[in-house]
């Protein structure tokens, strides 16, 4: 019996020690947390200690240091003394957690991560988005605080409502928006920016009809009366999680651990969600959060690190191409031999370079494509307006003449409009409207050419055929030699005009630059590069066109 | 909507709009002028001198307008400042500067040629100058156009955002046969005044060659 007794007893405490852990709740490791940090803090010298731990150092000093931004509308702001927005309630509500007093310290994007790593502030609470990059940097509190994402904002009236609708439009952006390559991606124009701020009044004063910019920024605008009446947020896209951070060594990582516990807490008991709703920020993230950290499985000690409740990192990372070792290493030889600050991004990147390569070959196709479509024209309203037949010449003549009258722009949007009337948006119908609109305006003039030609050799030589004169064919042959000059001087306009196709859309070589530059740095090589290469292209058709109207003259001489 | 299928204050914005491109076609044509005139003396110079000038004036040919403007844009820093002065140029001044390569090299192209024409004695042949200058004007209240692109609101940028807003492509058809008929009777009007004063230069060229 007493035997049994014995086994009984160790197969219940065998249970006991196979049996998983408990978890504990938040509430419990975050109140053992901060009890043993503040035993420490109490221990005689202590606090004076080299590199003390950093929640430590909160209860010795009684202070917490969040780094807060003073001019982001709605999220951190001061007039005066008084400080006001999102940001600043979150750190005051930490600090209230701890039972320390906020300290704030001023920071702004550029310098908060530098701040944190000098050991100025203790957390940062400013705005900023948690990408794979900074994760090298500081150490992010998990849960996230709050989540941005870009919006595309435009009229009311305008119907745009998902990435289909943007195709071929012109959106306002800033440069060097991580959300830029996506747009770009959807075969929308960019229109760059250097600051946030000018988007509104660009909006309002209707330069952009459509803008793209975190939620976050246009959400201050939203609350003037007359601007949520004329505009809307359209959608939203690419979301990045908003980080608190810390220092990312050891002595911070209790203070880090704290941090996580309190957000994981302040999500579950809507702490976070009622900060918002004072502030009249979007809570849709906020109450999305709610629920998740009211789930069992995340309302746990161990939730912060459970993938299934945290949200992953913005990857920002773009792909080196094979060869970025080498670019770099040219950059530098240039800098180094010339003092000349070259930078390439278009060979940096798979992205910019798929894009940059593409751009190359749909320009030179674009520029075939004006030319034998100029050429084309050219000879087919020089026909038609040579015709004897009143029904052939003045339709011929009016086309010609509302061609002329129509600026370059407006004709190759009315050739984008039909288009798109007729097939669905792609980069193949843009190139493909852009070379009909450039041959027509340019065949156009050189068929009019053609035409007088035709009228004066008719005139000179009053000969026809049928009356024993010359065949119709060969005049018009020699027509066509007599206006070699005309027809040479707008196929080179053709050539030139190729670049303005970007403006529909054509994603040949300026539109493919104006898109890596959104999202990469070296505008002033990048943009050089670009005139170089149009020039050379032009000078190339020149020659060509050089060697077209010589042979068309010794034709002319010959006949 | 069954009328007008744009709003009442389109036609005065787009006429403000034309008033912007007439803007940007006589800075062009100022500069233009000024360069193109050194450009022209500097050719019929000859020597080092003319043939750089000669290769300046082939570049300027062909470079496109609207690449020189996109370059201008994202070359000029906005902050640029020359003696503690800001000179960042506007919109406006972008597309105008854009458009100085074409008119200086044509400038340059004309003005030698009348500078020749003077010489050989022929006053009225080189006053043909001055139709040639009104006719690139034209062009260049055309090509103004391009400013469409970088937010300047002349009239090609009024007619588009009119044009996005609408629904149907027979409404923006309107809007854009509107822009034409506006855009082609001020050029058509232009390319009457040019015709005008070729004659009246033509019967000067009569007056004169009849005279004892």
């Amino acid at each position: 019996m007493n035997r049994a007794w014995r086994i009984l007893l160790f197969v219940v405490m065998a249970a006991f020690v196979v049996q998983p852990a408990v978890a504990q709740t938040p509430d419990a490791a975050l109140a053992k947390l901060m009890e043993d940090a503040r035993a420490e803090a109490a221990v005689p010298g202590a606090c004076a200690a080299a590199n003390v731990d950093r929640l430590v150092r909160a209860f010795c000093e009684n202070r917490i240091r969040p780094g807060i931004r003073e001019y982001y509308p709605l999220f951190g702001t001061r007039e005066g003394d008084v400080r006001s927005g999102y940001d600043i309630d979150v750190a005051r509500a930490l600090a209230k957690r701890l039972g320390v007093e906020p300290a704030f310290i001023r920071v702004n994007a550029a310098s908060r991560i530098p701040l944190l790593a000098e050991d100025r502030i203790d957390v940062i609470v400013a705005t900023m988005g948690h990408n794979t990059q900074r994760d090298g940097q500081v150490r992010f509190i998990r849960p996230h605080y709050y989540q941005s994402e870009s919006t595309i904002v435009g009229p009311r009236a305008l119907s745009v409502k998902d990435w289909p609708d943007i195709a071929g439009r012109t959106i306002c952006v800033t440069i060097g928006n991580g959300s830029n390559a996506q747009i770009v991606s959807y075969n929308a124009r960019l229109m760059l920016f250097d600051e946030a701020g000018v988007l509104p009044g660009q909006l309002k004063d209707e330069t952009c009809t459509l803008a793209a910019q975190d939620d976050s920024f246009f959400d201050y605008y939203f609350i003037e009366p007359d601007f949520a009446a004329r505009f809307e947020k359209k959608f939203g896209f690419a979301q990045v999680p908003w980080g608190m951070a810390v220092a990312r060594t050891a002595s911070a990582e209790r203070l880090a651990r704290a941090l996580d516990l309190m957000s994981q807490i302040f999500h579950r008991d809507g702490v976070f969600l009622e900060i918002a709703r004072t502030n009249r920020v979007s809570t849709g993230f906020l109450e999305r959060q709610q629920a998740t950290w009211k789930r069992p499985e995340c309302n746990t000690d161990a939730g912060s690190s459970n993938p299934a409740c945290v949200l992953p990192a913005l990857n920002a990372d773009l792909e080196p191409t094979p060869f970025v070792g080498r670019v770099v290493a040219f950059e530098k030889w240039v800098k180094a031999s010339t003092g000349i600050d070259l930078s390439l991004p278009m060979l940096k990147t798979m992205p910019a370079w798929m894009l940059f390569k593409d751009g190359i070959v749909n320009s030179l196709i674009l520029v075939v494509g004006a030319l034998a479509a100029t050429l084309l024209f050219a000879l087919v309203l020089g026909a038609v307006q040579s015709s004897r037949s009143i029904l052939l010449r003045w339709p011929a003549r009016a086309i010609t003449i509302t061609l002329q009258s129509s600026p370059v722009v407006l004709t190759l949007v009315i050739a984008a409009a039909v288009a798109h009337a007729l097939f669905p948006y792609s980069s193949a119908v843009a190139i493909g409207a852009a070379i009909m609109a450039l041959g027509l305006m340019n065949g156009s003039n050189a068929g009019q050419a053609i035409a007088e030609a035709m009228h004066t050799l008719r005139t000179e030589r009053g000969s026809a055929q049928g009356r024993g004169g010359i065949p119709t064919r060969e005049l018009f042959g020699r027509a066509v030699s007599r206006s070699a000059t005309q027809i040479v001087s707008f196929l080179i306009n053709a050539a030139k005009g190729t670049p303005i196709a970007s403006f529909i859309g054509a994603p040949e070589l300026l539109s493919a630059l104006t898109d890596i530059t959104s999202f990469a740095s070296g505008r002033a090589t990048t943009y050089s590069l670009l005139l170089v290469f149009y020039v050379v292209v032009v000078v190339i058709v020149v020659w060509l066109c050089g060697k077209l109207q010589s042979w068309l003259e010794r034709r002319r001489v010959t006949a | 909507m069954m009328g007008k299928p744009f709003s009442a204050e389109f036609v005065p914005e787009l006429l403000a709009g034309m008033v912007v491109n007439f803007q940007i076609a006589a800075i062009a044509l100022v500069v233009g002028l000024a360069l193109g005139a050194l450009l022209a003396l500097a050719r019929l110079g000859g020597g080092v001198l003319g043939a750089t000038a000669t290769s300046l004036i082939g570049l300027m040919r062909a470079a496109p307008t609207f690449v020189v403007m996109f370059f201008l844009l994202n070359i000029i820093p906005r902050d640029a400042t020359l003696f503690g002065i800001g000179v960042a140029p506007s919109g406006i001044m972008i597309v105008a500067l854009s458009l100085v390569p074409y008119s200086a090299s044509y400038v340059a192209d004309n003005g030698a040629e009348a500078l020749k024409q003077l010489r050989a004695g022929s006053p009225l042949g080189a006053l043909q100058f001055l139709p040639n200058i009104t006719r690139a004007f034209f062009v260049l209240v055309m090509s103004s156009s391009a400013g469409a692109a970088i937010g300047v609101t002349e009239g090609i940028a009024v007619i588009l955002r009119e044009a996005v807003l609408l629904p149907s492509l027979g409404g923006k058809l309107v809007v854009f046969a509107i822009g034409i008929i506006f855009f082609g009777v001020t050029l058509q009007a232009g390319f009457a005044l040019m015709r005008l004063l070729q004659r009246h230069l033509g019967r000067l060229a009569t007056r004169g060659s009849s005279a004892p």
